[in-house]
Protein backbone atom coordinates (compact mmCIF):
# COMPACT_ATOMS: atom_id res chain seq x y z
CA UNK A 1 0.00 0.00 0.00
CA UNK A 2 1.49 3.72 -0.94
CA UNK A 3 1.39 5.35 2.96
CA UNK A 4 1.49 8.44 1.03
CA UNK A 5 -1.51 8.41 -0.94
CA UNK A 6 -3.31 7.05 2.46
CA UNK A 7 -1.93 9.77 4.30
CA UNK A 8 -3.37 12.09 2.26
CA UNK A 9 -6.57 10.62 1.51
CA UNK A 10 -7.15 10.74 5.58
CA UNK A 11 -6.04 14.12 5.76
CA UNK A 12 -8.96 15.49 3.32
CA UNK A 13 -11.37 13.14 4.76
CA UNK A 14 -10.57 14.40 8.29
CA UNK A 15 -10.80 17.47 7.13
CA UNK A 16 -13.99 17.18 4.87
CA UNK A 17 -15.68 15.58 7.73
CA UNK A 18 -14.89 17.97 10.37
CA UNK A 19 -16.06 20.99 8.10
CA UNK A 20 -18.98 18.82 7.54
CA UNK A 21 -20.16 17.52 11.13
CA UNK A 22 -22.57 20.82 11.75
CA UNK A 23 -24.21 20.61 8.15
CA UNK A 24 -24.40 16.91 8.04
CA UNK A 25 -26.10 16.68 11.31
CA UNK A 26 -29.32 14.04 10.89
CA UNK A 27 -31.41 16.64 13.24
CA UNK A 28 -30.03 15.28 16.76
CA UNK A 29 -26.55 16.63 17.74
CA UNK A 30 -23.98 13.69 17.73
CA UNK A 31 -25.77 11.51 14.62
CA UNK A 32 -23.32 12.39 11.86
CA UNK A 33 -21.81 10.04 8.61
CA UNK A 34 -18.70 9.15 9.04
CA UNK A 35 -16.22 9.76 6.21
CA UNK A 36 -13.54 7.40 7.95
CA UNK A 37 -14.94 4.66 8.48
CA UNK A 38 -15.98 4.22 4.56
CA UNK A 39 -12.00 4.78 4.16
CA UNK A 40 -11.33 2.64 6.43
CA UNK A 41 -13.20 -0.19 5.42
CA UNK A 42 -12.14 0.13 1.59
CA UNK A 43 -8.27 -0.69 2.82
CA UNK A 44 -9.20 -3.44 4.65
CA UNK A 45 -10.83 -4.98 1.80
CA UNK A 46 -7.89 -4.25 -0.43
CA UNK A 47 -4.45 -3.69 1.52
CA UNK A 48 -2.44 -6.31 3.12
CA UNK A 49 -3.58 -7.72 6.17
CA UNK A 50 -0.79 -6.14 8.63
CA UNK A 51 -1.30 -2.85 6.78
CA UNK A 52 -4.77 -2.44 6.98
CA UNK A 53 -4.50 -2.93 10.72
CA UNK A 54 -1.73 -0.31 11.09
CA UNK A 55 -3.88 2.32 9.35
CA UNK A 56 -7.12 1.31 11.27
CA UNK A 57 -4.93 1.92 14.99
CA UNK A 58 -3.78 5.40 13.18
CA UNK A 59 -7.18 6.30 11.73
CA UNK A 60 -8.50 5.18 15.17
CA UNK A 61 -5.62 7.65 16.97
CA UNK A 62 -6.30 10.19 15.01
CA UNK A 63 -10.38 10.38 15.91
CA UNK A 64 -9.38 9.93 19.39
CA UNK A 65 -7.20 13.28 18.95
CA UNK A 66 -10.00 14.94 17.64
CA UNK A 67 -13.14 13.72 20.16
CA UNK A 68 -12.77 15.23 22.85
CA UNK A 69 -14.77 13.73 26.28
CA UNK A 70 -16.19 15.95 28.38
CA UNK A 71 -15.18 15.79 32.79
CA UNK A 72 -17.34 16.55 35.39
CA UNK A 73 -15.24 19.77 36.82
CA UNK A 74 -16.30 21.62 33.33
CA UNK A 75 -12.85 20.41 31.44
CA UNK A 76 -12.51 17.93 28.53
CA UNK A 77 -9.80 15.33 27.82
CA UNK A 78 -8.73 13.48 24.99
CA UNK A 79 -8.66 9.50 25.84
CA UNK A 80 -5.96 7.49 23.26
CA UNK A 81 -7.77 4.16 22.86
CA UNK A 82 -11.14 3.65 22.63
CA UNK A 83 -11.31 4.49 18.55
CA UNK A 84 -7.99 2.44 17.77
CA UNK A 85 -9.21 -0.32 19.45
CA UNK A 86 -12.77 0.01 17.99
CA UNK A 87 -11.57 0.46 14.73
CA UNK A 88 -9.13 -2.03 14.68
CA UNK A 89 -11.83 -4.52 15.72
CA UNK A 90 -13.90 -3.66 12.37
CA UNK A 91 -10.70 -3.42 10.34
CA UNK A 92 -10.19 -7.25 11.71
CA UNK A 93 -13.93 -8.32 11.22
CA UNK A 94 -13.54 -7.11 7.60
CA UNK A 95 -10.11 -9.02 7.18
CA UNK A 96 -12.33 -12.00 8.25
CA UNK A 97 -14.96 -11.91 5.75
CA UNK A 98 -13.48 -10.14 2.81
CA UNK A 99 -12.70 -13.32 1.33
CA UNK A 100 -16.24 -13.97 0.44
CA UNK A 101 -17.38 -10.56 -0.45
CA UNK A 102 -17.34 -8.97 -4.05
CA UNK A 103 -15.04 -6.38 -3.56
CA UNK A 104 -15.64 -3.78 -6.59
CA UNK A 105 -19.37 -3.47 -5.90
CA UNK A 106 -20.09 -0.32 -4.62
CA UNK A 107 -23.02 -1.81 -2.09
CA UNK A 108 -20.41 -4.21 -0.08
CA UNK A 109 -18.34 -0.91 0.56
CA UNK A 110 -21.91 0.25 1.85
CA UNK A 111 -23.14 -2.59 4.28
CA UNK A 112 -19.82 -3.29 5.63
CA UNK A 113 -18.83 0.37 6.29
CA UNK A 114 -22.24 -0.03 8.65
CA UNK A 115 -21.18 -2.98 10.04
CA UNK A 116 -17.82 -2.04 10.73
CA UNK A 117 -19.03 1.00 12.10
CA UNK A 118 -21.11 -0.85 14.48
CA UNK A 119 -18.74 -3.05 15.53
CA UNK A 120 -16.00 -0.32 15.67
CA UNK A 121 -18.55 2.02 18.11
CA UNK A 122 -20.14 -0.88 20.41
CA UNK A 123 -15.83 -1.15 21.42
CA UNK A 124 -15.82 2.53 21.76
CA UNK A 125 -18.62 2.51 24.04
CA UNK A 126 -17.76 -0.60 25.98
CA UNK A 127 -14.39 0.77 26.72
CA UNK A 128 -16.01 4.29 27.53
CA UNK A 129 -18.38 2.55 29.77
CA UNK A 130 -15.29 0.29 31.37
CA UNK A 131 -13.36 3.37 32.13
CA UNK A 132 -16.15 5.04 33.93
CA UNK A 133 -16.66 2.02 36.31
CA UNK A 134 -14.62 3.21 38.79
CA UNK A 135 -14.13 6.95 39.56
CA UNK A 136 -13.71 8.59 36.05
CA UNK A 137 -14.78 12.08 35.69
CA UNK A 138 -15.70 11.72 32.41
CA UNK A 139 -19.86 13.21 31.62
CA UNK A 140 -21.32 9.63 29.67
CA UNK A 141 -23.96 8.02 29.05
CA UNK A 142 -23.86 4.96 27.70
CA UNK A 143 -27.39 4.06 26.59
CA UNK A 144 -27.47 7.76 25.02
CA UNK A 145 -24.94 6.94 23.16
CA UNK A 146 -24.96 3.73 21.96
CA UNK A 147 -28.20 5.24 20.49
CA UNK A 148 -26.44 7.64 19.04
CA UNK A 149 -23.54 5.95 17.42
CA UNK A 150 -25.97 3.09 15.79
CA UNK A 151 -27.52 5.56 14.28
CA UNK A 152 -24.56 7.10 12.79
CA UNK A 153 -23.57 3.54 11.78
CA UNK A 154 -27.07 3.69 9.41
CA UNK A 155 -26.01 7.35 8.21
CA UNK A 156 -22.46 6.20 7.13
CA UNK A 157 -24.20 3.97 4.93
CA UNK A 158 -24.54 7.29 2.98
CA UNK A 159 -21.56 8.42 3.14
CA UNK A 160 -19.96 5.00 2.08
CA UNK A 161 -22.28 5.41 -1.33
CA UNK A 162 -20.91 8.54 -2.16
CA UNK A 163 -17.26 7.74 -1.17
CA UNK A 164 -17.16 4.66 -3.07
CA UNK A 165 -17.25 6.38 -6.59
CA UNK A 166 -14.21 8.26 -5.27
CA UNK A 167 -12.12 4.97 -3.59
CA UNK A 168 -12.65 2.81 -6.85
CA UNK A 169 -11.18 5.54 -8.98
CA UNK A 170 -8.41 5.88 -6.66
CA UNK A 171 -7.73 2.44 -5.96
CA UNK A 172 -4.81 2.15 -8.88
CA UNK A 173 -3.24 4.98 -6.52
CA UNK A 174 -3.35 3.02 -3.14
CA UNK A 175 -1.03 0.51 -4.88
CA UNK A 176 -2.82 -3.03 -2.85
CA UNK A 177 -0.60 -5.62 -3.89
CA UNK A 178 -2.53 -8.34 -1.64
CA UNK A 179 -3.71 -11.81 -2.03
CA UNK A 180 -7.27 -12.44 -0.93
CA UNK A 181 -8.07 -15.77 -0.93
CA UNK A 182 -11.35 -16.24 -1.80
CA UNK A 183 -13.74 -19.05 -0.83
CA UNK A 184 -15.36 -20.29 -3.89
CA UNK A 185 -13.37 -19.09 -6.85
CA UNK A 186 -10.11 -18.34 -8.21
CA UNK A 187 -7.70 -16.20 -5.79
CA UNK A 188 -7.87 -12.34 -6.42
CA UNK A 189 -4.91 -10.19 -6.82
CA UNK B 1 9.51 -19.31 9.31
CA UNK B 2 9.83 -15.77 10.98
CA UNK B 3 12.50 -13.85 9.78
CA UNK B 4 11.15 -10.31 11.14
CA UNK B 5 12.88 -8.08 13.87
CA UNK B 6 11.43 -9.52 16.84
CA UNK B 7 10.79 -5.64 17.53
CA UNK B 8 8.52 -5.82 14.21
CA UNK B 9 6.85 -8.83 14.71
CA UNK B 10 6.08 -7.82 18.84
CA UNK B 11 5.09 -4.31 17.60
CA UNK B 12 1.34 -4.87 16.86
CA UNK B 13 0.57 -6.76 20.44
CA UNK B 14 2.48 -4.11 22.12
CA UNK B 15 0.58 -1.40 20.38
CA UNK B 16 -2.80 -3.06 21.29
CA UNK B 17 -1.84 -3.35 24.82
CA UNK B 18 -0.88 0.07 25.13
CA UNK B 19 -4.12 1.16 23.96
CA UNK B 20 -5.97 -0.68 26.03
CA UNK B 21 -3.96 0.89 29.01
CA UNK B 22 -4.24 4.61 27.15
CA UNK B 23 -8.15 3.71 27.20
CA UNK B 24 -8.35 2.94 30.89
CA UNK B 25 -5.78 4.85 32.35
CA UNK B 26 -7.12 7.88 34.73
CA UNK B 27 -7.78 11.18 33.52
CA UNK B 28 -4.93 12.92 35.15
CA UNK B 29 -2.19 10.69 33.84
CA UNK B 30 -3.14 11.05 30.40
CA UNK B 31 -3.05 15.07 30.58
CA UNK B 32 -0.40 15.14 27.94
CA UNK B 33 -2.41 13.90 25.26
CA UNK B 34 -3.69 17.37 25.03
CA UNK B 35 -0.49 18.55 23.35
CA UNK B 36 -1.04 15.92 20.86
CA UNK B 37 -4.86 17.44 19.93
CA UNK B 38 -3.26 20.67 19.50
CA UNK B 39 -0.84 19.34 16.54
CA UNK B 40 -3.68 17.08 15.05
CA UNK B 41 -5.45 20.38 14.85
CA UNK B 42 -2.54 22.28 13.73
CA UNK B 43 -2.44 19.58 10.54
CA UNK B 44 -6.23 19.47 9.88
CA UNK B 45 -7.52 22.72 9.64
CA UNK B 46 -5.94 23.27 6.85
CA UNK B 47 -8.40 21.32 4.98
CA UNK B 48 -11.42 21.64 7.58
CA UNK B 49 -11.36 25.53 7.44
CA UNK B 50 -11.77 26.33 3.59
CA UNK B 51 -14.31 24.02 3.10
CA UNK B 52 -16.08 25.42 6.20
CA UNK B 53 -15.68 28.84 4.58
CA UNK B 54 -17.33 27.80 1.47
CA UNK B 55 -20.17 26.21 3.05
CA UNK B 56 -20.75 29.38 5.05
CA UNK B 57 -20.86 31.25 2.17
CA UNK B 58 -23.33 28.63 0.09
CA UNK B 59 -24.90 27.49 2.92
CA UNK B 60 -25.41 30.96 5.39
CA UNK B 61 -25.13 30.40 9.35
CA UNK B 62 -29.08 31.67 10.01
CA UNK B 63 -28.63 35.27 12.00
CA UNK B 64 -30.64 35.83 14.86
CA UNK B 65 -33.08 38.38 12.56
CA UNK B 66 -33.45 36.56 9.28
CA UNK B 67 -36.29 38.68 8.02
CA UNK B 68 -34.41 42.47 9.46
CA UNK B 69 -32.82 44.96 7.51
CA UNK B 70 -29.01 45.67 8.46
CA UNK B 71 -30.07 49.00 10.22
CA UNK B 72 -32.87 47.20 12.10
CA UNK B 73 -30.38 44.22 12.93
CA UNK B 74 -27.84 47.24 14.13
CA UNK B 75 -30.70 48.64 16.22
CA UNK B 76 -31.78 45.25 17.91
CA UNK B 77 -28.09 44.57 18.98
CA UNK B 78 -27.70 47.67 20.32
CA UNK B 79 -31.51 47.31 22.30
CA UNK B 80 -29.52 44.04 23.26
CA UNK B 81 -26.24 45.15 24.60
CA UNK B 82 -28.18 48.16 26.62
CA UNK B 83 -30.89 45.70 28.23
CA UNK B 84 -27.86 43.60 29.28
CA UNK B 85 -26.05 46.05 30.59
CA UNK B 86 -29.36 47.36 32.21
CA UNK B 87 -30.28 43.72 33.99
CA UNK B 88 -26.54 43.03 34.82
CA UNK B 89 -26.63 46.67 36.45
CA UNK B 90 -29.89 46.10 38.25
CA UNK B 91 -28.41 42.42 39.16
CA UNK B 92 -25.45 44.09 40.33
CA UNK B 93 -27.32 46.73 42.32
CA UNK B 94 -29.20 44.11 44.16
CA UNK B 95 -26.10 42.07 44.89
CA UNK B 96 -24.20 45.40 45.80
CA UNK B 97 -27.14 45.89 48.68
CA UNK B 98 -26.68 42.59 49.68
CA UNK B 99 -23.07 43.38 50.44
CA UNK B 100 -23.54 46.61 52.00
CA UNK B 101 -25.08 44.60 54.55
CA UNK B 102 -22.51 41.87 54.42
CA UNK B 103 -19.73 44.54 54.67
CA UNK B 104 -21.40 45.66 57.80
CA UNK B 105 -21.05 42.37 59.35
CA UNK B 106 -17.01 42.22 58.07
CA UNK B 107 -17.09 40.42 54.95
CA UNK B 108 -14.98 40.45 52.41
CA UNK B 109 -14.73 42.87 49.28
CA UNK B 110 -15.99 41.21 45.88
CA UNK B 111 -13.00 41.27 43.09
CA UNK B 112 -13.46 43.68 40.53
CA UNK B 113 -15.48 43.35 37.72
CA UNK B 114 -13.37 44.81 34.79
CA UNK B 115 -13.69 42.42 31.62
CA UNK B 116 -11.20 42.37 28.56
CA UNK B 117 -13.24 41.24 26.03
CA UNK B 118 -11.50 39.27 22.83
CA UNK B 119 -13.00 38.52 19.50
CA UNK B 120 -11.51 35.51 17.80
CA UNK B 121 -12.64 33.54 14.80
CA UNK B 122 -13.31 29.58 15.03
CA UNK B 123 -10.99 27.60 13.49
CA UNK B 124 -13.50 24.29 13.28
CA UNK B 125 -15.88 22.40 14.73
CA UNK B 126 -15.01 19.14 16.47
CA UNK B 127 -16.99 16.08 17.96
CA UNK B 128 -19.42 16.29 20.75
CA UNK B 129 -20.38 19.60 20.02
CA UNK B 130 -17.25 21.39 20.65
CA UNK B 131 -15.64 24.46 18.90
CA UNK B 132 -11.63 25.05 18.23
CA UNK B 133 -11.00 29.25 18.69
CA UNK B 134 -8.13 30.49 17.28
CA UNK B 135 -6.33 31.65 20.87
CA UNK B 136 -4.75 30.01 23.88
CA UNK B 137 -2.49 30.68 26.51
CA UNK B 138 -0.88 33.36 24.48
CA UNK B 139 -4.33 35.65 25.71
CA UNK B 140 -4.23 34.45 29.09
CA UNK B 141 -7.08 32.03 28.66
CA UNK B 142 -7.87 29.65 30.98
CA UNK B 143 -10.17 26.65 31.66
CA UNK B 144 -13.93 28.27 32.66
CA UNK B 145 -13.35 31.71 30.31
CA UNK B 146 -17.10 32.70 29.45
CA UNK B 147 -17.93 32.54 25.66
CA UNK B 148 -20.55 34.78 24.01
CA UNK B 149 -21.86 35.62 20.47
CA UNK B 150 -23.20 38.91 19.19
CA UNK B 151 -22.01 40.18 22.27
CA UNK B 152 -24.54 38.73 24.66
CA UNK B 153 -25.37 35.80 23.58
CA UNK B 154 -24.09 33.27 25.61
CA UNK B 155 -22.09 30.70 23.59
CA UNK B 156 -20.30 28.26 26.19
CA UNK B 157 -17.32 28.10 27.95
CA UNK B 158 -13.51 27.44 27.42
CA UNK B 159 -12.17 23.41 28.27
CA UNK B 160 -9.52 23.10 26.87
CA UNK B 161 -6.53 25.68 26.28
CA UNK B 162 -3.22 24.85 24.42
CA UNK B 163 -0.64 27.78 23.28
CA UNK B 164 -2.40 29.26 20.21
CA UNK B 165 -5.88 26.72 20.50
CA UNK B 166 -8.90 26.88 22.94
CA UNK B 167 -11.43 24.01 22.88
CA UNK B 168 -15.08 25.90 23.94
CA UNK B 169 -17.96 23.70 24.85
CA UNK B 170 -21.49 24.91 23.67
CA UNK B 171 -23.83 25.67 26.52
CA UNK B 172 -26.15 23.13 24.63
CA UNK B 173 -23.89 20.49 24.57
CA UNK B 174 -25.41 17.54 25.45
CA UNK B 175 -22.17 16.71 27.72
CA UNK B 176 -22.72 20.53 29.36
CA UNK B 177 -23.32 21.26 32.90
CA UNK B 178 -27.01 22.15 34.18
CA UNK B 179 -27.15 25.84 34.24
CA UNK B 180 -29.45 28.16 36.27
CA UNK B 181 -31.50 31.05 34.62
CA UNK B 182 -33.96 33.21 34.82
CA UNK B 183 -36.74 33.79 33.03
CA UNK B 184 -38.22 37.41 32.20
CA UNK B 185 -41.66 37.90 32.95
CA UNK B 186 -42.25 41.29 31.48
CA UNK B 187 -39.36 43.31 29.48
CA UNK B 188 -38.48 45.56 32.56
CA UNK B 189 -36.99 42.55 34.20
CA UNK B 190 -38.59 43.36 37.56
CA UNK B 191 -40.64 39.87 36.97
CA UNK B 192 -38.55 36.92 37.14
CA UNK B 193 -38.86 33.31 38.01
CA UNK B 194 -35.79 30.93 38.43
CA UNK B 195 -35.29 27.60 36.25
CA UNK B 196 -32.58 25.04 36.12
CA UNK B 197 -31.90 24.13 32.51
CA UNK B 198 -30.57 21.08 31.19
CA UNK B 199 -29.23 20.59 27.84
CA UNK B 200 -30.98 18.39 25.63
CA UNK B 201 -28.35 17.31 22.71
CA UNK B 202 -30.70 19.05 20.28
CA UNK B 203 -29.42 22.71 20.39
CA UNK B 204 -31.98 23.66 23.01
CA UNK B 205 -32.07 23.30 26.82
CA UNK B 206 -35.04 22.26 28.92
CA UNK B 207 -35.86 23.19 32.43
CA UNK B 208 -39.13 23.47 34.71
CA UNK B 209 -40.43 26.92 35.89
CA UNK B 210 -42.99 27.24 38.74
CA UNK B 211 -45.87 29.54 38.38
CA UNK B 212 -47.44 31.09 41.55
CA UNK B 213 -51.19 30.12 40.44
CA UNK B 214 -53.10 28.00 37.51
CA UNK B 215 -54.62 31.52 36.65
CA UNK B 216 -51.25 32.41 34.92
CA UNK B 217 -50.92 31.98 31.13
CA UNK B 218 -48.67 29.52 30.43
CA UNK B 219 -48.42 30.62 26.42
CA UNK B 220 -47.44 34.46 27.31
CA UNK B 221 -44.13 32.61 28.69
CA UNK B 222 -43.20 31.13 24.68
CA UNK B 223 -40.50 33.88 23.68
CA UNK B 224 -39.86 35.52 26.97
CA UNK B 225 -35.99 35.87 27.42
CA UNK B 226 -33.95 33.58 29.61
CA UNK B 227 -30.43 34.91 30.75
CA UNK B 228 -28.04 33.03 33.41
CA UNK B 229 -28.23 33.51 36.82
CA UNK B 230 -25.95 30.99 38.12
CA UNK B 231 -23.35 31.41 40.64
CA UNK B 232 -20.99 28.21 38.92
CA UNK B 233 -20.47 30.99 36.08
CA UNK B 234 -18.30 34.53 36.79
CA UNK B 235 -20.19 37.38 38.17
CA UNK B 236 -19.54 39.24 34.36
CA UNK B 237 -21.56 36.53 33.08
CA UNK B 238 -24.29 37.14 35.05
CA UNK B 239 -27.89 38.14 33.00
CA UNK B 240 -25.94 37.37 29.62
CA UNK B 241 -28.74 35.60 27.12
CA UNK B 242 -28.86 31.94 27.14
CA UNK B 243 -32.01 32.34 24.59
CA UNK B 244 -35.73 32.65 24.64
CA UNK B 245 -38.13 30.18 25.12
CA UNK B 246 -39.32 28.04 22.00
CA UNK B 247 -42.55 26.30 23.78
CA UNK B 248 -43.60 25.25 26.90
CA UNK B 249 -44.22 21.20 27.42
CA UNK B 250 -47.18 20.28 28.91
CA UNK B 251 -46.76 18.82 32.59
CA UNK B 252 -50.15 17.47 33.70
CA UNK B 253 -49.26 15.99 36.56
CA UNK B 254 -48.20 19.00 37.88
CA UNK B 255 -49.88 22.02 36.33
CA UNK B 256 -48.05 24.61 38.11
CA UNK B 257 -44.79 23.36 36.74
CA UNK B 258 -44.31 22.87 33.14
CA UNK B 259 -41.16 22.47 31.30
CA UNK B 260 -40.14 25.30 29.26
CA UNK B 261 -37.70 24.76 25.91
CA UNK B 262 -35.18 27.05 25.59
CA UNK B 263 -33.33 27.44 22.45
CA UNK B 264 -30.16 30.01 21.89
CA UNK B 265 -31.14 33.03 19.33
CA UNK B 266 -28.64 32.40 16.89
CA UNK B 267 -30.24 28.41 15.81
CA UNK B 268 -27.05 26.70 15.48
CA UNK B 269 -24.22 27.57 17.88
CA UNK B 270 -21.97 25.48 15.97
CA UNK B 271 -21.57 27.70 13.07
CA UNK B 272 -20.63 30.91 14.59
CA UNK B 273 -17.62 32.57 12.28
CA UNK B 274 -16.60 34.45 15.63
CA UNK B 275 -16.87 34.09 19.11
CA UNK B 276 -15.68 37.18 22.14
CA UNK B 277 -14.12 35.95 25.15
CA UNK B 278 -14.77 37.44 28.40
CA UNK B 279 -11.92 37.59 30.15
CA UNK B 280 -10.96 39.39 33.53
CA UNK B 281 -9.06 42.25 32.75
CA UNK B 282 -6.68 42.40 35.61
CA UNK B 283 -3.01 40.68 34.81
CA UNK B 284 -1.74 40.77 31.47
CA UNK B 285 -4.26 42.39 29.26
CA UNK B 286 -1.56 43.88 27.09
CA UNK B 287 -1.35 40.86 26.15
CA UNK B 288 -2.56 39.18 22.33
CA UNK B 289 -2.54 40.64 18.75
CA UNK B 290 -6.97 40.85 18.24
CA UNK B 291 -8.91 43.33 18.83
CA UNK B 292 -9.30 43.49 22.24
CA UNK B 293 -11.38 46.21 24.24
CA UNK B 294 -12.14 46.74 28.39
CA UNK B 295 -15.51 47.21 29.76
CA UNK B 296 -16.15 48.58 33.15
CA UNK B 297 -17.62 46.80 36.15
CA UNK B 298 -19.66 50.36 36.25
CA UNK B 299 -21.53 52.15 33.89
Amino acid sequence: MNWFVFAFVSWVLFGVELALLPILDAGDRGVHASMIIPLLTFIALYAPRKQAMWSAIILGVVMDLLSPMAQIDGGSAFIIGPHALGYLLACHFVLAIRGSLIRRNPLTLVIISIAASFIAQIAVVALFTLRNLGTNPLIWDAGDQLVQRSFSSLYTGLSALALSIIFFALAPTFGFHSTVPTRFARTIK
Amino acid sequence: MQHQPLIVRWSMPITIVLLFVLALAPVRLIGWTSWFNAQTIVVFMPVANPIGSALDFIIPPQAANRGASERERELTGEIDRYRTQLLQIKHENDRLNELIEQFSRGAQITPNLDVRQIHRPRISSLYNDTLVIRTGKIDGLTQGTVVVVDAVQLLGKVTRVNARTATVRMITAKSAQQIMATVLLNDEGSEQVSCLLTPVGDGTLIGEVARSSADDSWGQLVGREVRLLDNQWPQHAQMLVIGTIERIQRNDTQPLRQRIIVRPTIKDLRRVPEVILRLPAEGDAGSGSGSDSIIGGSP
